[in-house]
């Protein structure tokens, strides 16, 4: 891996990252509905509107508020939070943790439940367990993640008492709890998204499988198991990669939904009370952090790529 | 995974048992659907200690299949297999997966046509070059990168040490073939199956690693059977040939012998195939110059990957000059890569950075290309096909435009009924006719041929360049005819061109520059095409 190559990918992630916190504030700047208003009433009078908008920097021009907004990322409070008059920083560092944690079981998750039966399925393709399976997957990707949260906290729950509904426990109390009550919610998120990857895992195999550096490797007295894991593997996981990188930065943005069915008190729960609160320091702080999880991820699937695929790294360096 | 050199040993020094490899009525056939296919049928062979037997036939005879066979690579469910494939008392078409492998890759091994893509693409090559030795001996970690580099050696490839730790896309088609030769050699197996070895490559490149087998076939006493379509190529290197035809071998013996007094008529046809040379007679066809190029450069932008970096230039062609005249067939001779279908393009108005000049006195020149499958748009009836440059050019009423297409099929040698028929369901040398025929709709004075018959069997070639030759007699387009094979360019060319890097080196009259080349490059493409030797030497 060449260094040059990592400092210009990461000069030009900054200049993502910033354009994509200059949008999420203009955005913010433009829409209607004011969080003045919402916090003092219709009733109140222009005075006291004026003073608190004096008060929020409000009046300030629009490249001025920017230009001190991104400076509360540097000295890393993210501004204050309009609503409860506390730095935007505190309010995310209890939730942060849940989120990713969740996040990271669900895609464990996909891992372990799609490599494994992508490459049985190739392997067994066309044969029962491949068309029942077929079938399976289809049907599992068809449900949205609530929805199926919904059925697991029926059947969990309700039909099988293993599993408290809205008994979230929080990691400072105990840990094995904390992860226990999030493996649900995991399993939620990570479903159709494993049916997905298992989908494509098995038709990436199977292409592979028709390649002529296969027929080589057959040549040379080479098992089906030898082929496949010495060969085949490698150059069937490269498409996968690129997927299974969509999926996670799917993931961080997708568990506002999830968050909300299993009442766990993430990122998600805060995003969605901060816009009913028109708490925009805090909305526009998640955002900008979902926006850098996304960058971050497609730099990491980036190294990833180059490490896996040869081609790429010379074609890239040239 | 035993180790199996030992008993190699035994039977190398029995010299009463030198028939290493006996093939009895071997039958193949597919059975996907309800019909059985049959690709193979009956074929005997017999390979000594040492042999270099060559396998001859065009695409469908069943020799890749005969091939694969021996291998032990035809093992999928939808395919049967009849008779016997006897190496050291045992039947390979019957014996237990585990016997089968200890076979594959250590006694007998193979090459494949492919060189681009018969490698994994994301391994180092020293590490596939190494796979055969470590699945069939065990050694030290040292010894089997130690044996590797001697391997890579041994297939004379620059820095052995070097390209043990480069991937296959650093390395150039020829460069691969060696790596695979050196994967397939390095247990020292007893029979190498060479299929096409050279075909996907260049033809300096292609000579090369003909020497190298045939060296490999001395020094390592490994014996070879090297499937060709190439008859000469194969005469060049095989003292035995077996020729094949749907299916069969239909003669086999000393290649020299087979040369002289072919018995069979379809060994005649292809031996019929390849041209004598001296036997043309120029005629010049006219003064008129329909196409002129002088001094003529292009250049193609090469991305250098950055977002500001400056634009770099690729020179390709170099100070091409040259007349077409009316009514000839001018020939451009090059390898891949040289320019050959850049200058097609500039000369069409392709290309907008070049400098020189050119000018081209017709106004809808024509071409046909390689790939009669992908230049056919497979979603329209051969019938519009062929109307569409007459709906283009000319103002014609339907019905004469259809008029014209039915007169031009038959032209053509295909039949009116094809009008209503999609590409698909015609065969590659029908739709090579089709393209012609497309190309010669709207009378154009000029038409390119851009390598027309390179995608085709050798006999559907000699089909393709006699209505070429034929039509081009009636009609007197004039045609600039591109490609990289000599025996094609001298069975239709009135004058040819050999280009190389972009630049050409040599050009004039057919016989002229046949039997009195002058470059050296003439020269080896010559040679390497079998023209040198058989009428000169």
């Amino acid at each position: 891996m060449n260094l040059t190559y990592v400092l210009k990918k990461l000069i030009s992630l900054l200049f993502t990252l910033l354009l994509t916190a200059f949008l999420v504030f203009l955005a913010f700047s433009v829409i209607p509905g004011d969080p003045v208003t919402t916090m003092l009433g219709t009733q109140a009078t222009p005075e006291k509107v004026a003073a608190l908008r004096e008060e929020l920097g409000l009046d300030r021009p629009f490249l001025v508020r920017f230009v001190s907004w991104l400076g509360t990322f540097v000295d890393g409070t993210f501004g204050n939070s309009y609503s409860y008059h506390v730095t935007v920083r505190s309010m995310l560092a209890g939730k942060l943790p849940i989120t990713l944690t969740m996040t990271v079981m669900a895609f464990l998750m996909i891992l372990a439940i799609s490599i494994p039966l992508g490459i049985y399925l190739a392997r067994n393709s066309g044969g029962r367990t491949d068309r029942i399976m077929t079938v399976v997957n289809q049907t599992i990707m068809a449900f949205p993640p609530f929805f199926s949260g919904i059925l697991l906290t029926l059947l969990f729950g309700l039909v099988l008492h293993l599993f408290t509904p809205g008994g979230y426990v929080s990691y400072t109390r105990s840990i094995p709890g904390f992860l226990g009550y999030l493996i649900l919610p995991a399993v939620a998120i990570a479903l159709p998204k494993a049916a997905m990857a298992t989908n494509y895992l098995k038709a990436s195999v199977l292409k592979e499988m028709k390649m002529d550096y296969v027929r080589t490797a057959y040549s040379r007295g080479n098992t089906t198991k030898g082929v496949l894991y010495g060969h085949v593997l490698r150059n069937a996981i490269i498409p996968v990669i690129t997927f299974l990188g969509m999926t996670f930065t799917d993931m961080i943005a997708g568990s506002i939904i999830i968050e909300q069915v299993f009442s766990i008190p993430g990122i998600g729960r805060l995003l969605i009370s901060s816009i009913a609160n028109r708490d925009y320091p805090v909305v526009e702080a998640i955002v900008v952090l979902l926006a850098f999880f996304v960058i971050v991820t497609n730099f990491a699937i980036d190294i990833i790529y180059r490490l896996v695929d040869p081609r790429i790294r010379s074609a890239q360096e040239e | 995974m035993e180790q199996t050199t030992q008993e190699k040993l035994n039977t190398a020094v029995n010299p009463s048992e030198d028939l290493i490899l006996k093939v009895t009525d071997l039958n193949i056939a597919f059975h996907d659907h309800s019909l059985p296919e049959t690709v193979v049928v009956d074929v005997d062979l017999q390979v000594k200690e040492g042999d270099m037997i060559g396998i001859v036939g065009e695409s469908g005879s069943g020799k890749t299949m005969t091939a694969l066979a021996i291998n032990g690579l035809l093992n999928r469910h939808d395919i049967q297999k009849k008779g016997e494939i006897l190496y050291k008392g045992i039947n390979l078409l019957t014996c237990s997966r585990t016997k089968l492998r200890q076979v594959q890759g250590n006694d007998i091994s193979m090459i494949f046509q492919e060189p681009m893509t018969s490698l994994d693409p994301v391994q180092r090559i020293g590490k596939q070059v190494e796979e055969p030795l470590r699945l069939h001996e065990k050694l030290t970690e040292e010894e089997y990168k130690a044996r590797a580099v001697e391997a890579l050696g041994l297939v004379e490839l620059p820095d052995p040490e070097e390209i043990y730790n480069r991937y296959p896309h650093e390395l150039s088609g020829g460069q691969r073939q060696r790596v695979m030769i050196a994967a397939a050699m390095i247990c020292k197996p007893r029979i190498l199956i060479a299929d096409e070895p050279t075909t996907a490559l260049d033809v300096t490149i292609q000579e090369q690693i003909v020497k190298l087998l045939k060296k490999l076939n001395q020094t390592e006493k490994t014996a070879i059977l090297f499937i060709s379509h190439d008859l000469s190529l194969v005469r060049k290197l095989c003292p035995k040939v077996a020729v094949m035809k749907d299916g069969y071998v239909v003669e086999t013996g000393e290649t020299e012998a087979i040369f002289r007094n072919p018995q069979h008529p379809y060994t005649k046809e292809l031996i019929a195939a390849i041209p004598e040379i001296g036997v043309k007679q120029y005629e010049k066809k006219s003064d008129e110059i329909i196409v002129s190029a002088r001094d003529l450069n292009s250049y193609y932008p090469a991305r250098n990957g950055k977002l500001f970096g400056k634009k770099k230039k690729v020179h390709i062609l170099k100070d091409v000059s040259f007349d077409l005249y009316k009514g000839e067939i001018l020939g451009l001779v090059g390898e891949s890569g040289c320019g050959k279908s850049t200058l097609s393009k500039v000369l069409l108005g392709m290309v907008k950075d070049i400098d020189g000049s050119f000018t081209n006195q017709d106004l809808h020149p024509q071409m046909v290309f390689q790939d009669p499958y992908g230049s056919l748009n497979p979603g329209k009836k051969i019938g519009w096909i062929l109307q569409e440059p007459l709906k283009n050019f000319t103002n014609l009423a339907e019905n004469i435009r259809e008029e014209k297409a039915v007169t031009m099929l038959q032209k053509v040698g295909l039949s009116a009924e094809l009008m209503d028929r999609y590409p698909n369901q015609l065969s590659g040398g029908q739709r090579q006719r089709v393209c012609i025929a497309a190309a010669l709709m709207a009378e154009p004075g000029f038409l390119i041929a851009d390598e027309p018959v390179s995608a085709l069997d050798v006999h559907i070639q000699e089909q393709v360049l006699t209505l070429l030759k034929e039509l081009h007699d009636q009609i007197g387009v004039s045609i600039l005819f591109i490609s990289h094979d000599l025996r094609v360019v001298y069975r239709v060319c009135d004058r040819v061109m050999i280009m190389k890097e972009g630049r050409i080196v040599e050009s004039g009259i057919t016989d002229e520059v046949f039997l009195h080349p002058k470059e050296e490059y003439t020269r080896e493409l010559l040679r390497t095409s079998g023209f040198l030797g058989k009428n000169i030497v």
